[in-house]
């Protein structure tokens, strides 16, 4: 399947274009307005004249995902006439928690009778998915894919045979996650935040730094290659070893895993190594980031600089962002020594 | 007493456009755009059948008061004067 349109909202703004400058740009200091150092999406950036009135009753969680999904499909440059044809797949760690725990909180505030029924509808898990269908108008199979670790490499694995048994000629796949101020209290708690808002994506530590980040990334896949081609999605695999070399490693190094000594594995590949945590921020869906930097890399066949302060193994990094010629490229994302994905991007 | 009702129903009006703007989230809209007299739902500022439901809420929360007739409902929710005269008619007498 072809990678035909990028859509994204993260702490930088929203759209590809943002998000290649970011890249180039590198590191910027995360917001300090919550309880920890984080990458935050700003409301400015969740605005939209256009869909205003489409998603007024949406929260932040909703409309980060009808953002970067209505983007994805306006890059591709494609007009989905068959309506049937046009899937749509959410992956997430966490939902809409905020406003399931606002919710919550309301019926023990004012009692179940007078709680308000469109924070109840946006906190159901399929609110952000049925949105972007309904503002497209897809008539397609519309999903929420909910886990940790691997949500957007799963979504990728249905989007695959969706597209593969012919039910789909496309499928928007994305993820998205927000941080609220559970989330910042659960960070806090359990991560082991980077105080001077440093992520250190290659010093592959068993007691990694991480600056929590929110956002949404989605990828228009479909079955034909489109105008606006980034590549093509080869084979999605899960405890597999690496048997060839590509041209760039794309890591999920962010902190948010205690097993980031498992990727000092790659580095004996001699292959250049990359990893974008540190513009976007620490998400257990930071995979479908780095996917969208990986193709937008492919398309521009240009590697983006790494942003890192340790490099203690000596790992081939990718210093500067220069012209490279990248056929493809693994995106890899380890979670325990048996669980290893890797996603395989080619031009 | 004529002079004391006008003075609080300026407040429950003024109070109720700043809920209506915050609860239905209505983006664009400030609260000192609604008029006093403009048709809630429809053509004048919009509204739909699932805001009727958080105004529903609205009430009870910040009120303390139910609508369950739904032909009594049509009247009160025709404008915020409308809401604002049930409210204090209603308050009063409670």
């Amino acid at each position: 399947m072809y990678i035909s349109g990028i859509g994204i909202v993260f702490t930088r703004g929203r759209g590809i274009d943002s998000f290649e400058k970011a890249l180039k740009e590198g590191w910027r200091e995360p917001s300090r307005t919550g309880l920890i150092p984080a990458y935050r999406v700003g409301p400015e950036t969740l605005t939209d004249a256009s869909l205003s009135k489409k998603i007024r009753r949406a929260d932040r969680f909703s409309r980060m995902a009808v953002l970067s999904a209505v983007d994805a499909y306006g890059n591709s440059g494609i007009t989905v006439n068959e309506r049937e044809k046009l899937g749509i797949i959410l992956a997430t760690a966490f939902g809409p928690h905020t406003t399931t725990f606002s919710f919550l909180d309301d019926i023990l505030d004012y009692g179940d009778a007078n709680v308000s029924p469109t924070k109840f509808s946006n906190s159901v898990h399929n609110a952000a998915a049925s949105y972007v269908s309904a503002i497209l108008e897809s008539r397609g199979p519309t999903v929420t894919l909910t886990q940790f670790k691997l949500a957007f490499q799963n979504a990728l694995i249905l989007a695959g045979s969706w597209i593969a048994e012919g039910r789909c000629d496309h499928v928007l796949c994305g993820c998205a996650d927000e941080l609220g101020m559970v989330m910042e209290c659960a960070c806090k708690m359990k991560l082991n935040i980077a105080k001077d808002g440093k992520i250190n994506p290659f010093a592959f530590s068993d007691s990694p730094v991480s600056v929590p980040g929110e956002g949404s990334v989605f990828v228009m896949l479909s079955k034909e290659k489109g105008s606006n081609n980034y590549g093509k999605v080869g084979e999605i695999s899960f405890s597999q070893n690496i048997t060839r070399k590509p041209d760039l490693f794309v890591i999920d190094t962010d902190g948010m895993s205690a097993y980031e000594t498992g990727y000092k594995d790659i580095i004996n590949y001699d292959t250049v190594i990359a990893g974008y945590s540190p513009v976007f921020g620490s998400m257990l869906t930071g995979s479908a980031f780095n996917f969208a930097a990986a193709a937008l890399m492919l398309k521009n066949q240009i590697a983006y600089k790494c942003i890192f302060q340790d490099n203690p193994f000596g790992a081939k990094l990718c210093v500067e962002t220069s012209a490279k010629n990248l056929n493809e490229i693994y995106c890899i994302k380890i979670c325990r020594p048996e669980i290893k994905t890797i996603v395989r991007l080619q031009k | 007493m004529e002079e004391s009702k006008e003075k609080n129903l300026v407040e429950i009006r003024k109070l109720l456009k700043e809920l209506l703007v915050e609860n239905l989230s209505l983006e664009d809209i400030r609260p000192e755009d609604i008029k006093d007299d403009e048709i809630l739902f429809g053509e004048g500022l919009g509204l739909d059948s699932l805001d009727a439901v958080e105004i529903v809420v609205l009430l009870q929360r910040n009120f303390g008061l139910e609508v369950k007739d739904m032909k009594q409902g049509r009247e009160i929710f025709y404008s915020v004067d409308t809401l604002a005269r049930y409210i204090y008619e209603n308050k009063k007498t409670t």
